[in-house]
């Protein structure tokens, strides 16, 4: 991406926000029976979709990576799988602030956020092996079938909780919502996805040059005279 | 290790079933010399018992409750044992690049390799049962054969995932610690599905009820084998 272009998302990412900001805490009335703290929601569930969308971009970086073999695939799926913890953080974190005066409790053991909680975790792992890896190429084949693995692994885990425990379904399952709020939501998800594609272009960016770093030290060092390395 | 098997003579070749079965009966006359990956698992499930005794005070009506948690549990735990040991033996003396420098297909490979995992545990699984009865005054009769089917169904979950996770973290740097931290995300249906199907055959509920869990295991183990089958070659790819 050009610089000029890159500014021009930059320009993108900060009016969705403002955008979204002013929605959320002005425009948006607050629900009548949860009150002010609905308004997470807001926060809560476009970065719950974020999350998902970036494990989907692993996923499908890391079969392309598998394929192909070319290095940009890899620097893509690093890129997401950082993003995705970190939303999906963002989801475990709210959560809770949200759950506690509307379930009563900071953590239920509940669909959503049970299998949310195993993704999470999941992706964690896949990061370490990125860390823990000792020869480069080797380790982005491995978190390349991670990356697949783990995705395809996502429904199960849902399923599965879903039987263990069907009566504690605290989730809504079918939304309708007011149009303001829908729009609040719309524009937060927007916002967010717009921030998520700026971050994960600078995110891939940076591997790129740190790669390129290492690279170059390495072929200096084999310049250098033997004593002084 | 491989020096007792018999080879095919020259020129002979295994096709891919052949070739699967050789890996597995290496790995099976291996583990009869020393016998040394059964024993501790086995010893292991009996120790985890034991702590979950004390953690829970077991036995009585806390039995049916958190027993079938308690046996999957020490399962689990046990089988991380196994499946450390299929490659890290292999890595004595680079058993493993001889092995893959074999001109058989990759996923024989790992068909044996899954083949013995699964086994392994089933045979801890069936040695464990007994001792699961006597610790908690358990009488298994009426519940054997429902019990038998969650075991190899549990046991060929826990394999298909194990057995590539294994060979991944053969290549990692602090193997031991990471095998865990994968695989066990990665087995949450299989531990939920086995849990519960074993609750319920405790509870003497009709098979049907516990059937919606069966099926998970079964997607579970026909997906992940097959997909363990397919990546395995770019886990050990050189």
């Amino acid at each position: 991406m050009s610089s000029r272009l890159s500014g021009l998302f930059a320009g993108l990412v900060f009016l969705s926000m403002g955008l979204a900001l002013y929605m959320v805490f002005i425009y948006a009335p607050t629900e009548a029976q949860m009150g002010v703290v609905q308004r997470i929601f807001y926060f809560h569930v476009p970065s719950a979709m974020t999350s998902f969308l970036a494990f989907f971009i692993v996923f499908i970086t890391s079969i392309q990576y598998l394929r192909t073999r070319q290095e940009k695939w890899d620097q893509l799926a690093l890129s997401a799988a950082e993003l995705g913890v970190v939303f999906s953080l963002i989801v475990l974190i709210t959560g809770p602030i949200w759950a506690k005066p509307i379930w009563g409790a900071w953590w239920r053991w509940e669909p959503r956020l049970t299998s949310m909680l195993i993704m999470f975790t999941m992706y964690v792992a896949y990061l370490m092996v990125r860390a823990y890896g000792t020869r480069p190429l080797q380790t982005r084949r491995l978190a390349a079938v991670l990356g697949i693995v783990g995705f395809v692994n996502v429904p199960l885990v849902h399923f599965s909780i879903e039987l263990w425990t069907p009566e504690q379904q605290l989730h809504p399952q079918q939304v309708s919502l007011d149009p303001h709020m829908a729009y609040t939501k719309y524009a937060s998800n927007l916002a967010l996805f717009c921030f998520f594609f700026y971050l994960l272009h600078w995110r891939c960016q940076l591997e790129k040059g740190s790669r390129l770093l290492a690279q170059l030290r390495r072929q200096a060092e084999a310049l250098l005279p033997e004593e002084k390395r | 290790m491989s020096s007792t098997l018999d080879r095919p003579a020259l020129g002979e070749e295994r096709g891919f079933w052949g070739a699967a079965m050789a890996v597995l009966r290496k790995d099976l006359l291996a583990e009869w010399h020393t016998r040394e990956r059964l024993s501790t698992m086995v010893f292991f499930v009996l120790l985890t018992l034991l702590v979950f005794n004390f953690s829970f005070e077991l036995g009585g009506a806390a039995l049916h409750q958190i027993g079938p948690g308690v046996l999957w549990s020490a399962f689990v735990f046990a089988s991380l044992f196994g499946l450390h040991h299929t490659f890290a033996a292999e890595q004595e003396n680079n058993c493993l690049d001889a092995l893959l420098a074999a001109p058989v297909s990759r996923g024989a490979v790992y068909l044996g390799k899954m083949a013995g995992n699964l086994l392994f545990l089933l045979v801890v699984e069936l040695l464990a049962l007994p001792f699961f009865a006597l610790f908690f005054n358990l009488s298994l009769e009426a519940y054997l054969l429902p019990l038998l089917g969650v075991f190899a169904l549990g046991a060929g979950c826990l394999s298909a995932v194990g057995t590539l996770f294994a060979a991944l973290c053969s290549n990692l740097r602090l193997r031991e610690l990471l095998l865990p931290l994968l695989l066990l995300p990665m087995v949450a249906p299989v531990i939920i599905s086995c849990v519960g199907t074993t609750a319920m055959i405790f509870q003497e509920r009709n098979p049907e009820e516990y059937f919606p869990y069966l099926r998970i295991l079964g997607v579970y183990w026909v997906l992940f084998s097959a997909l363990s089958l397919i990546l395995f070659d770019h886990v050990v790819e050189e």
